[in-house]
């Protein structure tokens, strides 16, 4: 009897222990699937000198990886540009459950090309940090809207 | 409420702990072991209910991962001593008292900021007070005698150490990033910036030379290394940290017997197998009788039969070895992850905290825990040397449980505020 119980002991022990780890890590896995901040600070800015200069003509956004739109799209930026689950919008991202209605605008600023987050839920980032209000892109910068990563080069 | 539903996971483990160490125990079943993980449910219960009144925004997972650990912890004291056991449950107890005590009379982390130095100087002090007056307990002087009860004053110098950390890196990372002079290519901030940093790397010399604490030392000096990462974003520093590190392990090695011993012991502890080696060839023994699934809790043969333990220090640098020998590589795993979410969780608190104190602060407190797991499970696994530190929230040890548990309370301060301001 009491081996038995000692048995049931372990085997619910053991059980027990991995269904709880498991609860942690479903809730891990939703994580991965949005665009992450970084814990390391953010270098501190550039002097103005070794700052690339804004860029003449306006760029272009290229698909990196999408569940809506096929990867390798070029998207020109001559006007600007809402993205959103909304597919209405010029960047139309349906498939994408982590995007949000409007989620980000691509628009041209004083400073060069810019995206600008629309107060989505999970948040616009480049490069891994999140942007709050309004953020000047440069050359290779890779925007992540939801599960879609665009990247955005310069025109030339 | 989901951290309520989470203490009740624990609590169930809890209870099959127990009743299987007291049937094994007693040979009898019987239902009074049940009645302790009652009391330790309850006991985490009202810390929930102070949790969620001071802090309503604070993670969900943080407190029942630390409060499964402690579970676990006392699980395996209560096999090795019931004696142990009951002063361990009393410091949890205490523990959980300044946990809550620091969520409401602290509230915010960042009122902490402002007492950079004064921080300093207290851990500083701290230590030099034990390295003065302190009491030799197994070749190292890392004990302070207050009253009768003994206390280890590294387990709170370490926390007061973060904190300082946290607060003068924010303030200076931006001159710590800049290139003051260039050599070899490689742009060095100016010397005066790093003064205080060079002091934060003597300390820890300090603590290794004078305590005779080489897991303190490493310690400190990771969490150091690993925070100016965090600061500044520059691998120059960790590169420079690891290159000085290896310096002076060199020079530690030959200078001080302690180290010298402790190193020959990990390359071969079967060279004295009766003396220095006895430990670790233990320890060993013990995971490798576990096999995958174990003896089964209370069964192994780590405890003779007139209270003797055959790992010497089994309660505190041992436990790691009792809990594989008990409960296999299946428990020793489980173990390990429950670590390793409990980093995970404080690394998503840092990442998604707003300014640079609090992601700081929560890098810092959380890389702490995790590299004080890794050297102690580490040393007992013979991949490191030996170093005689607590496993956190697990071992026994009054000064640990309750500097754990004030860590714990910051991390939870941070993130109330991180989810608050989103």
């Amino acid at each position: 009897m009491v081996e038995q119980l000692l048995l049931a002991l372990k085997v619910a022990f053991v059980v027990l222990l991995y269904l709880f780890v498991w609860r942690v890590i479903r809730v891990a896995s939703r994580d991965i699937a949005v665009g992450q901040e970084s814990m390391v600070l953010t270098p501190a800015k550039r002097p103005a000198a070794l700052a690339t200069p804004p860029p003449r003509r306006r760029g272009r956004l290229v698909v990196v990886q999408s569940p809506e739109l096929p990867e390798g799209t070029e998207i020109d930026m001559s006007r600007e540009l809402v993205a959103g689950r909304d597919a209405a919008l010029d960047i139309p991202l349906g498939a994408d459950g982590y995007a949000s209605g409007r989620h980000a605008r691509f628009a041209h600023g004083q400073d060069g090309d810019v995206v600008e987050d629309l107060r989505s839920t999970n948040g616009t980032f480049v490069n891994g940090d999140r942007v709050s209000g309004r953020r000047v892109l440069q050359s290779g910068d890779v925007v992540t809207i939801g599960q879609t990563q665009l990247e955005y080069r310069a025109g030339g | 409420m989901r951290e309520l539903w989470n203490l009740g996971w624990v609590g169930g483990l809890t209870a099959i702990g127990f009743l299987s160490v007291y049937t094994a125990r007693q040979n009898e079943i019987s239902s009074a072991s049940l009645t302790y993980a009652g009391v330790f449910l309850a006991v985490f219960g009202l810390a929930h209910i102070g949790v969620r009144a001071g802090l309503p925004h604070a993670d969900p997972w943080l407190m029942p991962l630390a409060a499964l650990l402690c579970a676990l912890g006392l699980t395996e004291i209560y096999r090795l001593s019931p004696t142990l056991a009951r002063d361990q449950s009393v410091w949890v107890v205490i523990g959980l008292l300044g946990f809550l005590a620091m969520i409401f009379l602290v509230r915010d982390h960042r009122r902490l900021e402002p007492y950079t130095y004064l921080l300093a100087t207290t851990a500083v002090g701290l230590l030099a007070v034990t390295m003065v007056v302190g009491t030799t307990v197994n070749g190292a002087k890392l004990w302070l005698r207050v009253g009768g009860v003994q206390v280890q004053p590294g387990e709170f110098a370490k926390l007061l150490l973060v904190v300082f950390l946290a607060s003068y890196l924010r303030e200076h990372r931006e001159v710590l990033q800049m290139a003051h002079r260039r050599i070899l290519g490689v742009g060095l901030p100016a010397a005066r910036h790093l003064g205080p940093l060079a002091l934060m790397a003597g300390v820890s010399l300090g603590v290794l030379g004078i305590m005779n604490d080489l897991g303190t030392a490493l310690l400190l000096f990771g969490i150091y290394l690993a925070m100016i990462y965090v600061a500044t974003g520059r691998h120059l520093y960790t590169v420079l940290g690891l290159g000085l590190f290896a310096a002076g392990s060199w020079a530690v090695y030959h200078g001080v017997a302690h180290v010298h011993e402790r190193f020959q012991v990990w390359i071969d502890p079967w060279a004295h197998p009766h003396t220095s080696g006895y430990q670790v060839i233990q320890s060993i023994e013990a995971i490798a009788d576990g096999g995958v699934f174990g003896t089964g809790l209370g069964r192994s043969l780590q405890v003779l039969n007139h209270g003797q333990t055959i790992i010497p220090a089994v309660q505190t640098d041992g436990i790691y070895a009792a809990w594989a020998d008990e409960t296999g590589l299946a428990g020793a795993a489980g173990l390990l992850l429950i670590y390793l979410l409990f980093c995970y969780r404080g690394f998503k608190i840092a990442a998604i905290a707003g300014d640079g104190f609090s992601k700081l602060l929560a890098c810092g407190l959380t890389f702490a825990f995790g590299l004080q797991a890794f050297l102690i499970v580490g040393g007992i696994i013979r991949l490191i040397p030996l170093t005689g530190i607590t496993l956190p929230f697990v071992s026994y040890g009054g000064s640990s449980i309750v500097s754990n548990f004030m860590m714990l309370a910051l991390l939870l301060m941070v993130s109330n505020r991180a989810v608050e301001r989103a």
